[in-house]
């Protein structure tokens, strides 16, 4: 099983009520994911990408071509069972509430009570529902509608995540969420098929993509060599003065090379960022909106995660290497990543992580680490963790201890 | 089976929370007693409880039976229209425990209400007798004529194949066939004709059946001869006197006990005789004349004599009753799913109630249909007949037909009824809806 999802000559054709060939929604197409990595599948609207995640997970039926998804067929109750998927609108039954529809689908799943509950509970947490999470879902906005998918397609901690258009509907802040998540699940060795017309989302999280057109694809490969500009090269600094820049500009003349200095502009999505957050440090504390503190404990957790990571990473003794991953990632790509996210440093200082509150005792498969504990109050950083490991289901060594504990 | 009993929940959570099903229980609630209350029926305290047995069965199984329907389509329908379907197909469930989900949230949410009304029912029914304080007589009535559960022998049809062909090579011989006639028309004639002298009775003439192997529990019961009177001529006061003999007509002089009666015609009437009248071995004659006060033939229709005896309790009874309606919703509730594997809301309704109605008049249907013109009747045997004989005959199995006239629901009859209904009929209907369902895509929109 070289590839996470592979298509061959995948074909598609939507025939009339005649049976006459009307359109080629996808065509011969021949698409490779490999494992352990962020593949974006790219297009205009009605360029196929929706109707090859269908025909990946069996919703449709190929008309010529065949796909595989994790070594098997997509719509194998097997197969299925390690797909997370998060269709291009958040389909859910408007009767439940958010923690009844998760429930619902793990029970799909068959996830044990005490698994699916602690499960539901971390993943309400994380995409900042939990105040809601008894109003049905048929009154949530769209954006909220989507992080209960999203929810949904976490709840077997799959390992290959199919999500299609994940942003739509979403505020800025829920989609740098999105986008940060995604980056963490990659880390965590999950393999990410993502498809979106956004091009900035893709851009930032996607190690791969197809671009594709008339459901062919038009171009493919790897996210940096296709943009990197190879006759260019770009310096950012800190303001430094007139005179140097003057300097500069001499060196790059006598080098025979052009050259333009100008002040580089915030994204738009960092100062939009910045001045929400800006509004809520003013705010009185109990103004604020249910959904936006839900919103700020996620991006909490996920940040700092995203810190102690980076930490772990650098200190490979503590970190533990998923199973199912193969490592064909450079962690410092990684890293590097994370540090041209502007926001990221000024989200952390928002959120800045209160005092450790002890994690609750972990149901499910326990893969056991060799670290020994060390002070009986966890760190910080540990805590941070296992709240993510809470939703991949694994745990710490302090809560293995807990648990044998209360046993 | 866990993933099963996910979309079984589901569907129940569905169909209470949409409100599909508020609608039918708020007004069975609110009927019920109102019917309890208001139903006098003739008057008597028989007459009221059947009535009110009668409407109030009738009522639950046809809001119950709408109810399925509606519920069984809607369920998977929605899902497919609003997509829902997309995130369930896609988790590690397979398209038949889908299908079987949604059944069995449809019969659990069905078995639920149906055991609530049919308590209901049973209450009112059962407390009637101590609301309204009805005298010494009626009360026995009641107790012999309603709270119980009697078994019925019918005649054996008479063969009148041998007189039929006597009497056609009679004519044949004497000449006296009808010109314009073929032989199968004729002897069709024939054997209507003689099958009708067996059932009629000239002024002065008697007509006799008998009966073998009546097996009574107790020989200190009551017998029931229950009959109908058709007549030639209407008499004035539309009454028929008759004297009906009962007991060994074998041995002579016949051990007989002899009843006068005068009854209406065209209604069913009641003849109680005591059960001691039964030989030993079983047998019992019964023999009814047509005395000379009156001035008309009398004839009995084709199921117009029958003998009842006490067999169960209505309770017994009644339980069955119930099982027998919840076996038609699971018919129906199956075939509402099959409809919406493969039609939209709208169109799957109307083909469900279709196919509900004509099993609801099935006898009605297959009884007109034979009244029709020679060429007409091959193409409808071999087009409309056979679907209707492959629908449940709803009408057959109807509850009030056995509690009304206090008859017994045999559990033999009962799992006859379930083996044909269930077993065959749904399980076709389940495998047709899984076949359809499984080759479907899912994602293709239909306009």
């Amino acid at each position: 099983m070289e590839y996470a999802v592979e298509t061959f000559s995948l074909t598609k054709v939507f025939s009339d009520w005649w049976g006459r060939d009307k359109v080629y929604a996808v065509d011969d197409l021949n698409l490779q994911v490999r494992y352990n990595e962020v593949f974006g599948l790219l297009g205009p609207n009605g360029s196929g990408k929706t109707t090859t995640l269908k025909l990946l997970l069996g919703l449709l039926f190929p008309t010529k071509g065949r796909v595989a998804v994790l070594g098997g067929y997509g719509a194998d109750p097997k197969i299925n069972a390690r797909i997370g998927f998060l269709p291009e609108e958040s389909y859910l039954y408007r009767y439940l509430n958010a923690r009844e529809t998760l429930d619902f689908y793990g029970r799909l799943f068959g996830l044990p009570p005490k698994v699916r509950k602690m499960r539901i509970e971390a993943l309400l947490d994380m995409v900042g529902l939990k105040a809601v999470a008894n109003r049905p879902v048929g009154t949530f906005s769209k954006g909220m509608a989507r992080r209960i998918g999203l929810a949904q397609a976490l709840i077997n901690d799959p390992e290959l995540l199919i999500l299609d258009e994940p942003t739509t509907g979403l505020d800025p802040i829920g989609t740098r969420q999105i986008k940060d998540l995604v980056m963490e699940l990659a880390k965590r060795g999950k393999t990410i098929l993502l498809c979106s017309h956004l091009l900035a989302d893709v851009e930032d999280v996607c190690d791969r993509i197809s671009i594709l057109y008339g459901g062919k694809i038009q171009a493919e490969g790897n996210v940096r060599d296709l943009l990197l500009r190879t006759n260019k090269i770009q310096i950012t600094t800190d303001t430094i003065s007139e005179n140097t820049i003057e300097k500069i500009k001499l060196l790059i003349k006598d080098e025979h090379a052009e050259c333009e200095v100008t002040s580089p502009m915030d994204k738009l999505e960092t100062f939009f960022i910045k001045t929400v957050v800006d509004a809520q440090q003013q705010a009185r504390p109990t103004s604020g909106a249910v959904s936006t503190t839900g919103i700020s404990d996620f991006l909490a957790a996920e940040t700092t995660q995203e810190n102690v990571l980076d930490k772990l990473v650098s200190a490979p003794v503590s970190r533990q290497s998923p199973p199912e991953a193969p490592t064909t990632k450079s962690t410092d790509s990684r890293i590097e990543t994370s540090e041209t996210k502007p926001d990221d440093k000024l989200l952390r200082k928002l959120t800045k992580p209160d005092k450790p509150t002890e994690p609750k005792p972990v149901a499910g498969d326990r893969k056991v680490t060799t670290q020994p504990v060390k002070s009986k109050t966890p760190e910080p950083e540990q805590i941070r963790k296992s709240i993510l490991d809470r939703l991949t289901n694994r745990s710490t060594p302090q809560n293995e201890n807990e648990d044998s504990d209360s046993k | 089976m866990r993933n099963i009993w996910a979309v079984a929940t589901n569907t129940i959570r569905q169909a209470l929370r949409m409100k599909i099903a508020a609608v039918f229980i708020i007004l069975l609630i609110v009927l019920l007693p109102v019917m309890g209350v208001s139903m006098t029926g003739d008057g008597t305290l028989k007459g009221r409880l059947q009535t009110f047995v009668s409407y109030s069965l009738s009522l639950t199984n046809l809001l119950l039976s709408l109810l399925t329907i509606i519920v069984s389509i809607y369920t998977l329908t929605n899902d497919i229209k609003q997509r829902q379907i997309y995130t369930v197909i896609t988790k590690p469930i397979r398209r038949f425990q889908l299908l079987l989900g949604k059944l069995l949230g449809v019969i659990l949410l069905n078995t639920a209400l149906l055991a609530l009304f049919s308590a209901i029912i049973y209450t009112f029914t059962v407390y009637t007798p101590k609301i309204y304080d009805a005298g010494e007589h009626e009360l026995l009535q009641v107790e012999n004529e309603f709270f119980t559960a009697r078994a019925s022998l019918v005649p054996p049809e008479v063969d009148v194949t041998q007189e039929v062909l006597e009497a056609y090579e009679e004519r044949k011989k004497s000449g006296q066939l009808p010109p314009g006639l073929s032989e199968v028309e004729l002897k069709k004639q024939l054997t209507k004709q003689k099958k009708l002298d067996k059932r009629a009775a000239i002024v002065g003439q008697q007509l006799v059946w008998e009966f073998n192997n009546v097996k009574v529990l107790d020989p200190n019961e009551t017998l029931f001869i229950r009959y109908k009177y058709d007549v030639s001529i209407n008499p004035p006061d539309e009454q028929v006197y008759s004297r009906w003999d009962v007991g060994d007509s074998r041995q002579y002089p016949a051990a007989f006990s002899s009843f006068m009666r005068k009854d209406p015609i065209r209604t069913f009437r009641e003849l109680k005789v005591p059960a001691n009248l039964i030989a030993d071995d079983g047998y019992l004659a019964i023999r009814f004349l047509n005395v000379p006060l009156n001035d008309t033939t009398v004839i009995f229709p084709p199921d117009g004599l029958e003998v009842l005896y006490k067999a169960d309790t209505f309770t017994a009874n009644f339980i069955r009753a119930v099982l027998l309606m919840l076996f038609r919703l699971i018919f129906l509730a199956s075939l509402g799913l099959l409809a919406s594997t493969f039609l939209s809301f709208p169109v799957a309704i109307l083909f469900c109630l279709c196919v509900f109605v004509t099993a609801t008049f099935s006898g009605f249907c297959l009884e007109s249909f034979d009244y029709l013109g020679e060429n007409l009747t091959w193409v409808y045997s071999y087009t409309l007949r056979p679907i209707i004989l492959l629908l449940p005959q709803f009408d057959k199995f109807n509850p009030s037909k056995f509690l009304v006239p206090a008859r017994l629901l045999s559990w033999v009859l009962l799992v006859k009824v379930a083996g044909l209904m269930i077993c065959i009929k749904t399980f076709l209907l389940l495998l047709l809806a899984v076949l359809i369902f499984s080759f479907r895509e899912i994602a293709k929109i239909i306009i």
